[in-house]
């Protein structure tokens, strides 16, 4: 029998108008229930199975402080963020250039080959407002595809002189494959991580997703990051029916690979830019992917190891902390459950920001990587190779054992569930923080940037 | 097990005993995780006295090691 457990704003998936709607339980799966009174009903399923949807919460104290756009339409059409946004940014996203090489079926960006990059001005200047509103944040560089710009490794060196301390590239990866020097100049510049774009272990995937073969050229781009010393988070895009059936898989990928590659981020498809043009919303929700990592592992993971994150809203993501142990065993880290007493938002991001730059990066009992050829270095005989690990004396405490280990092979498995017009829940909008820096200096949440109604109109991209 | 955490001064008195520290076998625990040290104990009230390196130090990068979001 189904029953209201919530009643949120949301909008029309046709013309963007605000619309209230219900969220309907009904045997474990919940729906969000909305009614536009031009264009009809539209029902979602935004929750399927355990852990309950009940169960899934970590309320926050709102957090009000930094610079406010004044409030004129309401939510979603005032970011910036508004006087109504309830978090600081944890993550600010600046989106480089608009050109891509790969022109993925699947694109929350919509890039296409072509398009304007940000020039060295405006990026400063961007960079020196996103510090200045955010007091401090973790920093995304976007796009588009980044690497299409020669002059990347001077952006990120930008960033890092305006005085970001983790600096990571969301890279489809394939130039960080073709070109290993890249990797190289890229933590030269001080690049601390990749966020790549890696939705499976079989090339059919990339075939449905990315339009081509593409594992090789992930392998070589894993490969080549790995040797230059950055810390890899591989993000798989996940696809009812594509790749649902090869979660954990992933996972195996990147535990093979530690200790550069530092966890797993996976990241439903949404319905926002570009995505199938004949399709019916089916959203894989987070406790499917809990569930299926918990069945796909054998139980070497479990749904109740992820937690609900202590930053965004609770209904945004999980994430579940582990080390991999001298004799294999993987082992969950962290606590067993979340204080669900409310907590001040601010505080949440914080930690967030430090635990995201410091497990995200590659660790830092590595050396420093080896130079490049021709980069002003001799050339080395281990050239790519992976960077020596430095060998402390063998330690004869529990805590001198952990921390040697704990350094280089702790791993993440988390996800994150972007919102589009058909499942946008405002109440989640406003608890954002991860937040899409402009040239005018506003920070807009990541959902309502990228939000497109069904025939490709957006609120805020392209009208910057 | 290792004395690596027991203090090169060991001259402390546990102010409420009047006894001075010895080294003793301690439990850590945080989230779930057990560590078991060396550490100066007082033998009477079994306080245990961890000096500021270790705590700032070791035991501070475990702590973030352990957390998550």
């Amino acid at each position: 029998m189904s029953r209201v457990v919530g009643t949120v704003g949301s909008v029309c998936p046709e013309c963007l108008g605000r619309v209230e709607g219900r969220l309907v339980e009904d045997g474990g799966c919940v729906r969000l229930v909305k009614r536009c009174p031009e264009h009809g009903e539209f029902s979602t399923v935004v929750w399927r199975g355990e852990p309950a949807f009940s169960s899934w919460a970590r309320p926050k104290i709102p957090f009000g402080g930094g610079p406010r756009e004044a409030v004129g339409q309401g939510c979603p059409y005032d970011c910036g963020l508004c006087a109504r946004h309830n978090q600081r940014t944890c993550t600010a996203l600046v989106e480089i250039t608009t050109r891509c090489n790969l022109g993925c079926p699947v694109c929350f960006a919509d890039s296409r080959g072509a398009g304007r990059d940000l020039d060295h001005d405006t990026l400063a200047r961007m960079f020196e407002q996103v510090m200045a509103r955010t007091g401090g944040c973790n920093l995304q560089l976007s796009g588009g595809e980044p690497t299409v710009r020669e002059d990347l490794p001077q952006i990120v060196a930008m960033a890092k002189r305006a005085g970001f301390g983790f600096v990571q590239l969301n890279t489809n990866g394939l130039r960080l494959a073709e070109d290993p020097c890249l990797a190289v100049e890229l933590v030269e510049a001080g690049l601390s991580s990749i966020f790549l774009q890696f939705d499976g272990v079989r090339e059919d995937v990339f075939r449905s997703l990315r339009g081509r073969d593409l594992f090789e050229i992930k392998v070589r781009s894993v490969d080549n990051a790995s040797a230059a010393g950055l810390g890899i988070v591989l993000v798989p895009t996940v696809a009812r029916g594509v790749n649902t059936d090869q979660l954990w898989d992933i996972v195996r990928f990147g535990l093979d690979r530690q200790p550069h590659l530092r966890g797993v981020h996976f990241q439903p498809m949404s319905y926002f830019g570009r995505y199938p043009e004949n399709f019916t919303p089916d959203h894989v929700t987070l406790p499917e992917l809990m569930t299926g990592l918990e069945a796909q592992s054998g139980g070497i993971v479990k749904v109740c190891d992820f937690l609900p994150p202590g930053c965004e809203h609770a209904l945004c993501s999980f994430s579940g902390k582990y080390m991999t142990r001298e004799d294999g065993s993987f082992t969950r880290l962290g606590s067993a459950s979340c204080d669900c007493t409310p907590k001040p938002a601010e505080a949440g991001a914080l930690k967030s920001i430090g635990v995201t730059a410091r497990q995200w990066s590659s660790p830092a009992a590595l050396s420093p990587n080896p130079p490049c050829p021709g980069q002003g270095a001799e050339p080395l005989a281990g050239r790519g190779a992976a960077p020596r690990i430095s060998s402390p004396p063998t330690p004869d405490n529990d805590l001198d054992r952990f921390l040697a280990r704990a350094r280089t092979h702790t791993f993440t498995i988390s996800a994150m569930a972007f919102q589009d017009a058909w499942s946008l829940n405002l109440d989640r909008l406003q608890g954002c923080c991860i937040h899409v820096a402009q040239p005018d200096g506003r920070l807009v949440p990541f959902c309502a940037f990228n939000l497109t109604s069904r025939d490709g109109r957006g609120l805020y991209r392209g009208r910057g | 097990m290792s004395l690596v955490f027991i203090p090169e001064d060991m001259d402390w008195v546990c102010e409420p005993c009047g006894e001075r520290l010895q080294p003793g076998k301690v439990e850590l625990t945080y989230l779930g995780n057990a560590f078991h040290v060396e550490l100066p104990v007082c033998p009477k009230c079994g306080a245990v006295y961890i000096y500021e390196e270790l705590a700032l130090g070791r035991i501070h990068e475990v702590e973030q090691l352990l957390e998550d979001k």
